[in-house]
């Protein structure tokens, strides 16, 4: 089979082993790679009852048939595991060049199980692989530890490691590559950390043969043209080049999509103002700093050069911005992106960790923790230094207030009581992102119902529908209109719809901002055949990313997935906004769009796939 | 003669003018909060047009003619994560 090496690299660290395993061409062309390849190693390897901490947990590092193929866009890798924040399936796609380098060693994936006695990390270099003492670099964050690593095997190779929020189990740690790109939600960082495992480094010399050397050629040319054209003929306060997704604030705020204070208000002016992409390239000097091959260059390299934030580095995101900026009320742009870079050095979530110390910021104003609990810090709204200075202790998971808070708001609540579960915005375990559900009610549905990597808004990105104008034409979503935000008549298809593109998106490993300039389902099977060979119609893909979404909710139902986890909202949403574009709105109607959305999938009323879809999509084998 | 607007078919008389199809679909636009909102600030809707592949400008809106089987994709501006 062309594409891919139809090889993986599993390791097993109780043992201290590292060895090849050869996967036949069917798993490709179930799964295709990236989030479906994670599944499938879990589905075959990890049994009922498995947690995330346990060692027999997988984490599976992968790339898919587009890696390497230098398309722009097409430099994303993903890394799935039982997730710690809801102990259920879930990945996560992280970009720069480590997916691209590690299929240039010769594998399609690595596949990590098992706890080592003592730190590890793993070097992988043209097929060889080995395990080396991470003794060193336990207790440095993760920019340290990349350096340690490339220090003491090469400035060349490409490395994935975690920070201290991974060793100590903070159940929102990440995992980063490069200082600039990490695989963010789900905590999989932690399940690092629970395995004594610090790091990766890669580095490989290997061309992977595809079916159409000249076809991929040609699509890239003409896609790169029509992204680059596209992002240029926007002003230059909507450039990808320019902010980055931090530029979505100014976008999201008419249509009352942005989360304030934590998720409770529908405006908040000074932060409009001071959190503006023009402030974002003035104050923080952000430059492009773009992922291998990618012509829109959203991730930008920024510096603040004095003052009590000064530093340079990773410019936060959209998501970033708008969790640990708008929903903590802290509108000072230097401290926002002060405490974003010392997240991502502990390797934290920005969204989880917006979420997080909006919820303490909540139950000290609401008097359920008081300065005693807070080290001193008054945790008031807008507070910067309050801000900066839980991060650390978070991180650091400080005996108190910081070790509860490094466990995610729902338990958290759960320890403090009070009423506080009713401020705790979260779902199955894992804090909501930055798309408020008043906006479009489609995003509720998205979170109940998303099987790939629990409540996620990038595993089923139907907010796009609307804070985008992502249409899926090939897929029948084509003319929408702004009122049927607060409909629910088409949302249970359209939803299944955009659940299937993330999982093709996420196992074909194709970047999904690309879709805001162009990028369409056709350009992606194109591609995927241009390196393939399979000659798959986008209804193919389609059925691709409803084997993997099934699979998914196979995993769930095995893991202890319950039909009530999909009503267990945050009450937040249930409560309106009084004013704005978004005033007066709640998801009103939930529950039955829930069941509805089962229908649509061929699930029956317990929301478990029926024998008629398992049938249809030949999946008799994995029940 | 038929036209693609963003894959959908669409039957318009020959000698329909690109700047027709722009002002439809601005149109149906018009109340989009983020067009409303971008109109206010900026004096523009930046939504961007594309035939057969190709950007138009906007001074080449009223010149160019359109033709049986042309493809037109309109993006709207957008960042976001």
């Amino acid at each position: 089979m062309k594409g891919v090496w139809g090889k993986v690299l599993k390791v097993d660290l109780t043992n201290g082993t590292c060895k090849a395993e050869a996967l036949p061409d069917k798993v490709y062309e179930y799964f295709l790679g990236g989030a479906g390849m994670a599944a499938y190693y879990m589905w075959k390897e990890c049994p009922a009852g498995t947690t995330a901490f346990n060692p027999a947990n997988r984490l599976t590092f992968a790339g898919g048939p587009m890696t390497g193929m230098k398309q722009t866009g097409a430099a994303k890798w993903t890394a799935g595991a039982i997730s710690p924040a809801f102990n259920l399936n879930a990945d996560s796609a992280a970009t720069a060049s480590f997916g691209i380098e590690m299929k240039e060693t010769g594998y399609d994936a690595i596949v990590v199980h098992g706890r080592s006695e003592k730190p590890v990390y793993l070097v992988v270099e043209d097929g060889k692989a080995k395990l080396k003492s991470a003794r060193k670099m336990w207790g440095k964050n993760a920019y340290e530890t990349e350096d340690m690593i490339k220090d003491a095997e090469g400035g060349d190779f490409e490395v994935v490691t975690i920070g201290q929020a991974g060793e100590r189990l903070v159940r929102c740690a990440n995992i980063q590559t490069r200082k600039k790109s990490f695989l963010g939600r789900c905590g999989l960082g932690a399940v690092m950390g629970s395995k004594s495992f610090k790091g990766i480094a890669v580095r490989g010399s290997q061309n992977c043969s595809v079916h159409d050397p000249a076809e991929i050629n040609r699509l890239n040319k003409e896609i790169n043209r029509k992204v680059a054209e596209l992002d240029a003929a926007q002003p230059e306060f909507l450039q990808f080049k320019r902010l980055g997704t931090a530029g979505a604030t100014q976008l999201f705020a008419p249509q009352g999509n942005l989360p304030i204070k934590n998720y409770s208000l529908p405006n908040f002016p000074s932060g409009e103002k001071n959190l503006h992409g023009t402030e974002y390239v003035k104050k923080l000097n952000a430059k492009p700093w773009p992922c291998k091959y990618c012509v829109m260059q959203c991730h930008n390299l920024c510096e603040v050069k004095k003052g009590p934030y000064a530093y340079k580095g990773k410019g936060p995101e959209y998501e970033s911005f708008a969790m640990m900026g708008f929903n903590t009320m802290v509108d000072d742009i230097e401290a926002v992106a002060y405490a974003c870079e010392l997240a991502n050095q502990y390797s934290m979530d920005c969204i989880s960790l917006g979420v997080i110390i909006a919820f303490a910021m909540e139950c000290y104003e609401k008097g359920v923790i008081s300065q005693k609990d807070t080290y001193g810090l008054p945790l008031k709204w807008g507070n910067a230094e309050a801000l900066v200075e839980m991060t650390k202790k978070i991180g650091e998971r400080a005996e108190g207030l910081g070790y509860l808070l490094g466990e995610g708001c729902k338990i958290a609540a759960d320890n403090l009581g009070k009423g506080s579960d009713a401020w705790a915005v979260q779902m199955k375990g894992q804090e909501i992102a930055a798309h408020n559900w008043r906006a479009q009610y489609i995003s509720a549905l998205n979170y109940c119902t998303g099987v790939a990597a629990g409540p996620n808004h990038e595993r089923g990105n139907s907010q796009h529908i609307w804070v985008a104008h992502v249409r899926l034409p090939e897929w029948g979503i084509s003319e929408v209109k702004n009122e049927e935000r607060w409909s629910w008549e088409n949302a249970p298809d359209r939803n299944a719809k955009f659940h299937d593109y993330c999982n093709v998106i996420n196992s074909s490993c194709h970047c999904k901002f690309h879709e805001f300039r162009g990028y369409t389902l056709t350009d992606l099977v194109n591609s995927i055949n241009a390196c393939t060979g399979w000659g798959w119609s986008t209804d193919d893909l389609r059925k691709c990313g409803e084997r993997i979404t099934t699979l998914q909710k196979l995993l769930n139902m095995r893991y202890g997935w319950k039909k009530e986890h999909d009503f267990q909202y945050p009450k937040r949403f249930m409560e309106p906004v009084q004013e704005g574009p978004a005033a007066g709105k709640i998801p009103v109607g939930l529950d039955e769009a829930i069941i509805d959305y089962y229908k649509v999938r061929e699930w029956d009323e317990n929301g478990k796939p029926t024998p008629g879809l398992i049938k249809r999509l030949g999946m008799e084998e994995y029940t | 003669m038929k036209v693609k607007i963003n894959t959908k078919e669409r039957e318009f008389p020959p000698g329909t003018k690109f700047i027709q199809v722009v002002n439809i679909i601005r149109e149906a636009n018009k109340d989009d909060p983020v067009t409303r909102s971008l109109i206010e600030k900026t004096g523009g809707d930046h939504i961007t047009f594309i035939l057969n592949g190709r950007i138009v400008r906007p001074p080449e809106y009223d010149s160019i003619e359109l033709k049986e089987g042309d493809d037109i994709r309109w993006i709207h501006p957008y960042a976001g994560g």
